[in-house]
């Protein structure tokens, strides 16, 4: 299974997208973002299917939920940014 | 003890806020601050009663409600958004410290739109009368000495004509009136916790419009590499270690407040009238009551022959808790003509029964003819 990271630009608004997509019927769960995801320091992200990035984006900029980058999780962990 | 001090800080709590704070002691620690499952539950305790708070008091993004300390932290930050020095400021007559005090530290020069007690209209009048000009108008929604409830919808839709922010004290009336933050449109609206939310001490809301300035700064567990606070709500307000035990139980008095309100309001007004009929029976009571919509469950009294700090002491003495004296609301006290006596205050939670009403009348009237 592939995944990714969507960043988001505090604790609350990674819930409360986590909640949108929830209802939208995407499965997202709200972590640390990696160090180096971020170049402001600590944050917080989404992590969902990679499969679900593109819609989950959608979804997410329709309800003005302000978001950052977006990365694909390799199997080793690695980080690639991503424009879904 | 029959427990009539509700205004100053609820008593008797749902036994889900107790659990819920112990939950929180027991399984969690810091919002925030990790990805292990205590910091992750503590999280989704936090969020989960900023969104039903959202929910409750209509507030369109849960990130626009705030996490205080009390009232007092929430309508210190939104005066410091909204008032630099010299500034004119209208305020009500029924103002509480938590209020005037802010102003008083910051020079701004207050208007007062006193009104008479029970007379909604004059207060509106005032209010249309020293409007212009003001760069910011504050107004508490209900009297914390006399349960005087203020017209604020007529008054936020005065200040929205007149494009003056308005910063709405909801102490007293959080979980007892309806408040809608969309409708109002007002800049801010603080409320504490403790009071008619039932939830625990040191909790408070502000509920924001729009971006404000921190009071407090440190850490919030985002962009920490910037040495300014970071922009969005509601880390911006939020630094340091969050209340997280106050706010489990907070949500939990949500959570039981929001479909009991009309009965609790309804209840309150009933036992306030009663508790006014048992004492206007008794000889040398001056009696602060009008009853109907125009009043909560908070009701002052005072004696011309009783010190009212006195009779208060009495009352405890005899198993009756009230507040006596100034009530930190020396404005509110001038307006209604009792500053120089102070009142004794009777305030009624959604636990107050009619056999303690009856009981506390009867101990009161006593007591007064001694």
């Amino acid at each position: 299974m592939q995944y990714s990271l969507i960043l988001c630009r505090s604790l609350t608004y990674a819930q409360r997208a986590a909640r949108m997509l929830e209802r939208a019927g995407i499965t997202a769960t709200v972590r640390r973002a990696p160090q180096g995801a971020s170049d402001r320091g600590c944050t917080y992200a989404l992590k969902l299917r990679t499969s679900a990035l593109a819609r989950a984006v959608e979804i997410l900029k329709n309800a003005g939920i302000p978001l950052g980058r977006q990365f694909h999780i390799a199997e080793d962990g690695s980080l690639r940014e991503v424009e879904a | 003890m029959i427990y009539l001090d509700a205004a100053a800080t609820s008593f008797q709590k749902p036994v889900t806020v107790r659990r819920a704070v112990l939950d929180a002691m027991t399984r969690m620690t810091s919002p925030g601050r990790g990805s292990h499952p205590t910091a992750s539950r503590a999280a989704a305790c936090v969020y989960a009663c900023r969104d039903r708070a959202a929910h409750f008091f209509g507030v369109a993004e849960p990130q626009n409600v705030v996490f205080t300390f009390n009232a007092t932290h929430a309508l210190n930050i939104a005066i410091r958004t909204l008032v630099s020095p010299w500034d004119n400021v209208v305020i009500s007559g029924y103002e509480h410290n938590a209020v005037t005090r802010p102003l008083a530290a910051l020079g701004a020069k207050v208007r007062v739109a006193s009104g008479r007690l029970f007379d909604q209209e004059s207060v509106l009048e005032d209010f249309r009368r020293l409007l212009p000009g003001a760069k910011c108008a504050v107004c508490t929604h209900v009297s914390n000495v006399f349960g005087f409830v203020l017209p604020i919808r007529e008054i936020a839709a005065l200040c929205r004509e007149r494009g003056v922010p308005l910063i709405v004290d909801a102490s007293q009336s959080a979980g007892v009136l309806d408040l809608d933050f969309s409708d109002l449109g007002a800049a801010f609206v603080a409320m504490p916790g403790h009071k008619g939310l039932l939830g625990p001490q040191g909790t408070g809301l502000l509920l924001c419009g729009g971006s404000a300035e921190p009071i407090l700064f440190g850490g919030t567990g985002s962009q920490s590499i910037d040495q300014t606070m970071p922009e969005d709500l509601p880390d911006r307000l939020e630094a340091g270690t969050h209340n997280v035990p106050g706010i489990a139980g907070l949500g939990e008095g949500i959570r039981y407040v929001a479909p009991r309100m009309t009965a609790i309001r309804a209840q309150e007004r009933a036992l306030t009238a009663l508790l006014a009929e048992r004492l206007r029976g008794c000889e040398d009571l001056e009696l602060f009551y009008a009853g109907g919509e125009t009043q909560t469950g908070v009701l002052s009294v005072r004696s011309a022959r009783h010190n009212c700090e006195t009779l208060a002491e009495e009352l405890a003495q005899n198993g009756v808790a009230v507040r006596a004296g100034l009530h930190c609301a020396p404005f509110a006290h001038r307006s209604a003509g009792t500053l120089e006596t102070g009142t004794v205050r009777l305030s009624l939670s959604p636990f107050t029964t009619q056999r303690e009403t009856e009981r506390a009348a009867e101990i009161l009237c006593r007591l007064v003819r001694a």
